[in-house]
């Protein structure tokens, strides 16, 4: 396949993580403890909750060249902020649909909410995504500028 | 000049035994000017936080990037250590290198010493970014509104207003004592319902910080943690009052079995309620007794199990038996739910006195016959599929507390939750009493059918959980939120940008944020400090940036988007 040969001349995935620290952040943790074995293609940035996560940022890191974003939260009904995460999850998918629309591919963006709480489910979400995105050709940086001091722009 | 000082923990081999550390602190200290790194054994022992300190003092750091586990025990020798240094804690940048990193890429030693690399990059782009939202603090009133003089709100007032808070008690009726006032006895137990509030009457009767507001209602809820604004409409026309904490102690309504096993058409089929009004006014001639349980409850309507009916069933059975000469009492019903010693003793004793017990099924529930009057109950024994015909003088229907009817509207105004049923909700089950609204507390069975008893303990924590705000002089909004620790910070607007859409508005959970005029005509979101948890919704959806929370703002994530994978 022409897509996962581009891979494999040498470019890792990249994948970028927000995990809020109720559900996702504990998942990880745990899969710690249970020396998971996992692919060392995801950073994570630690959120309060999922909804802090702008759809801005996920677009700066798709921007930047990071292949795939994925959102941890907790089960909607289920978040230390009442009703956060619902419209965070919300959110999230019509950013799917627009990741689609545009071309770049709404499997780009992996939710996971109350689904990768525990050890097991964070390895399993963070080794499929890693997988998905291994079959997919790697995003090139956007190039095309943008001021990154100012929000809502293009560039990271 | 400002210093970083990277502490690279080795957790005595756990990181160190995959990530090469002194490689990663050697490239750290080329790095840039102003940037040191050490690789140190430990993070987490008693005496770390004294050597960590020193160290720091002596290099002369103001911020610090600590890369070692993410447990919170660690965080704490760390915080001593900055204490130490002088060091402010939001000065600090926290990078899982082991649960994270170490333990699970213990396989790929490259690719995990990569990450490493990128994560103590991303933590140091953090702190050069990371903002600080200033405290605010309010004066605490010292006052207390507790909602409902039923067991619990009559057990929350006492225990406030002997540690000597002014305690508004707002009643609905006439007097104290909720449904206890309609009971002829109470389990557990053995004495009747006004005894058992009798204490509580008495403390409000005596105790000059209760005020004791019957016959009237709450009509608004302002304010937030430590200074709620409350209007109250009381029999002598509407009353303002400031409190520092809310107790919602409204109670359950009764569920009225209309047209079920003929109800309200034989006059022999009555509930629970009416049997305990028998007990007072007398019990008449009636003999032969069958308890009909679950009516009404565990169904698709009402799929909870409401506690207190198969004890109070119980505990009518044996008077039954124990009180009328020749008193016969069955019980029928789906299973016994009698949880603890204490309901397990009723249960036992209700055997022994020779109360019959039939078990049904919830497809095949019993049957009253009779035509002006109630003649047999017939019931199919779910275990051997043996009809009993059971002659009656009397069928008692054993029905569940359900929702207060003034629960919607108690809702709204305050500004909390209800749970599927229509009960008020907790907020999580690790914190029973707390709504999702700070300083507003639940308890007895507004927020769940409990007995008496249950009701006053809840009533009692609940006014320990006002304490805890109460004896504050004054309250941060800082320190505010159910979550563990500090909250994160809080939203904070850029009025020069915002355009006033109010998109922040409709997303907040706690509603913190509101459009103000500034004067001219121009609306502009504010963020009420007390109430904000800094769930960061409002930062989602705002359409250009204005709203950020200043701990995780736009360059923050930026910035650690550009250093993920710069190794």
């Amino acid at each position: 396949m022409e897509t996962a040969s581009e891979r494999n001349e040498g470019k890792p995935v990249k994948i970028l993580v927000f995990a809020c620290r109720w559900c996702g952040g504990i998942g990880a943790e745990r899969a710690g403890w249970k020396r998971a074995d996992l692919p060392a293609s995801f950073r994570v940035i630690p959120v309060e909750c999922a909804a802090l996560v702008e759809p801005d940022a996920v677009f700066r890191a798709l921007a930047a060249g990071i292949d795939g974003v994925a959102v941890l939260g907790c089960h909607v009904g289920g978040c230390r902020y009442d009703e956060a995460n619902h419209a965070a999850l919300k959110r999230m998918e019509l950013l799917k649909v627009l990741l689609d629309t545009a071309g770049i591919g709404g499997e780009r963006l992996c939710l996971a909410f109350g689904t990768a709480h525990e050890d097991h489910q964070f390895a399993a979400v963070m080794g499929d995504f890693h997988r998905l995105l291994q079959g997919m050709p790697p995003l090139a940086p956007w190039t095309g500028g943008g001021d990154e001091d100012s929000p809502r722009s293009v560039g990271t | 000049m400002a210093k970083t000082v990277v502490l690279l923990c080795n957790c005595f081999g756990e990181i160190g035994g995959v990530l090469p550390l002194e490689e990663i602190a050697g490239k750290l200290r080329e790095s840039g000017d102003g940037l040191s790194a050490h690789v140190l054994p430990s993070l987490c022992m008693d005496r770390d936080a004294e050597r960590m300190g020193t160290l720091l003092r002596d290099e002369g750091a103001d911020s610090v990037v600590a890369g070692g586990c993410p447990s919170p025990a660690r965080r704490e020798t760390l915080r001593r250590a900055l204490e130490i240094a002088g060091i402010d804690p939001a000065r600090c940048a926290h990078v899982d290198l082991r649960e994270g990193c170490a333990w699970i890429h213990r396989n790929d030693a490259a690719g995990a010493a990569r990450k490493a690399a990128d994560l103590l990059a991303m933590g140091l782009a953090s702190l050069g970014e990371r903002g600080t939202s200033p405290d605010v603090w309010t004066e605490v009133r010292p006052e207390c509104l507790v909602v409902g003089a039923g067991p619990a709100g009559l057990a929350a007032a006492s225990a406030l207003a002997r540690r000597g808070v002014t305690t508004h008690l707002v009643e609905r009726s006439a007097q104290a004592g909720g449904m206890m006032n309609l009971l002829s006895r109470v389990y557990p137990g053995n004495e009747d319902g006004k005894s058992r509030i009798a204490p509580g009457v008495r403390e409000l009767e005596e105790n000059p910080r209760i005020v004791f507001h019957p016959r009237s209602r709450v009509l608004s809820v302002k304010g937030f943690a430590g200074d709620f604004k409350v209007l109250v409409q009381t029999a002598d026309g509407p009353l303002h009052l400031r409190a520092g904490a809310v107790i919602v102690a409204t109670g359950a309504g009764v569920f009225l079995p209309a047209k079920m096993y003929r109800y309200g058409e034989l006059k022999q089929v009555i509930t629970l309620m009416e049997l305990e009004r028998r007990w007072t006014r007398g019990i008449g001639e009636a003999k032969r007794f069958v308890f009909i349980q679950c009516v009404g409850a565990r169904c698709p309507e009402r799929p909870y199990c409401s506690t207190i009916c198969c004890p109070s069933s119980l505990k009518n059975a044996v008077r039954v038996m124990e009180e009328i000469p020749g008193g016969e009492a069955t019980v029928l019903h789906r299973d016994i739910m009698t949880p603890g010693a204490v309901l397990e003793k009723y249960y036992r004793k209700a055997m022994e006195t020779g109360v019959r017990f039939v078990r049904f099924r919830e497809d095949a529930p019993p049957e009253v016959t009779g035509s002006e009057t109630v003649e047999e109950v017939r019931v199919r024994d779910a275990a051997g599929g043996k009809v009993w015909a059971l002659p009656a003088d009397a069928v008692v229907l054993a029905t569940p507390l359900v929702p207060g009817m003034d629960n919607r509207s108690l809702k709204d105004l305050l500004g909390i939750e209800l749970d599927g049923h229509g009960f008020f909700a907790e907020t999580y089950p690790l914190h029973p009493l707390e709504t999702r609204m700070d300083g507003i507390f639940i308890a007895g069975s507004a927020r769940w059918p409990v007995s008496s008893e249950q009701a006053a303990a809840q009533g009692e924590g609940a006014a320990v959980k006002a304490l805890g705000i109460l004896v504050q002089g004054r309250v941060s909004a800082l320190s505010l939120g159910r979550v563990p620790g500090r909250k994160l910070g809080h939203g904070r607007v850029e009025e020069g940008s915002c355009t006033g859409c109010g998109n922040c508005v409709a997303v907040c959970p706690f509603l913190a944020c509101s459009l103000q005029d500034t004067g001219n005509g121009r609306l502009v979101s504010r963020v009420n400090k007390m109430r904000c948890k800094a769930c960061g919704n409002c930062v989602s959806v705002c359409p250009n940036g204005t709203m950020q929370i200043p701990e995780h703002n736009y360059r923050m994530v930026g910035a650690m988007i550009r250093k993920a994978f710069s190794e």
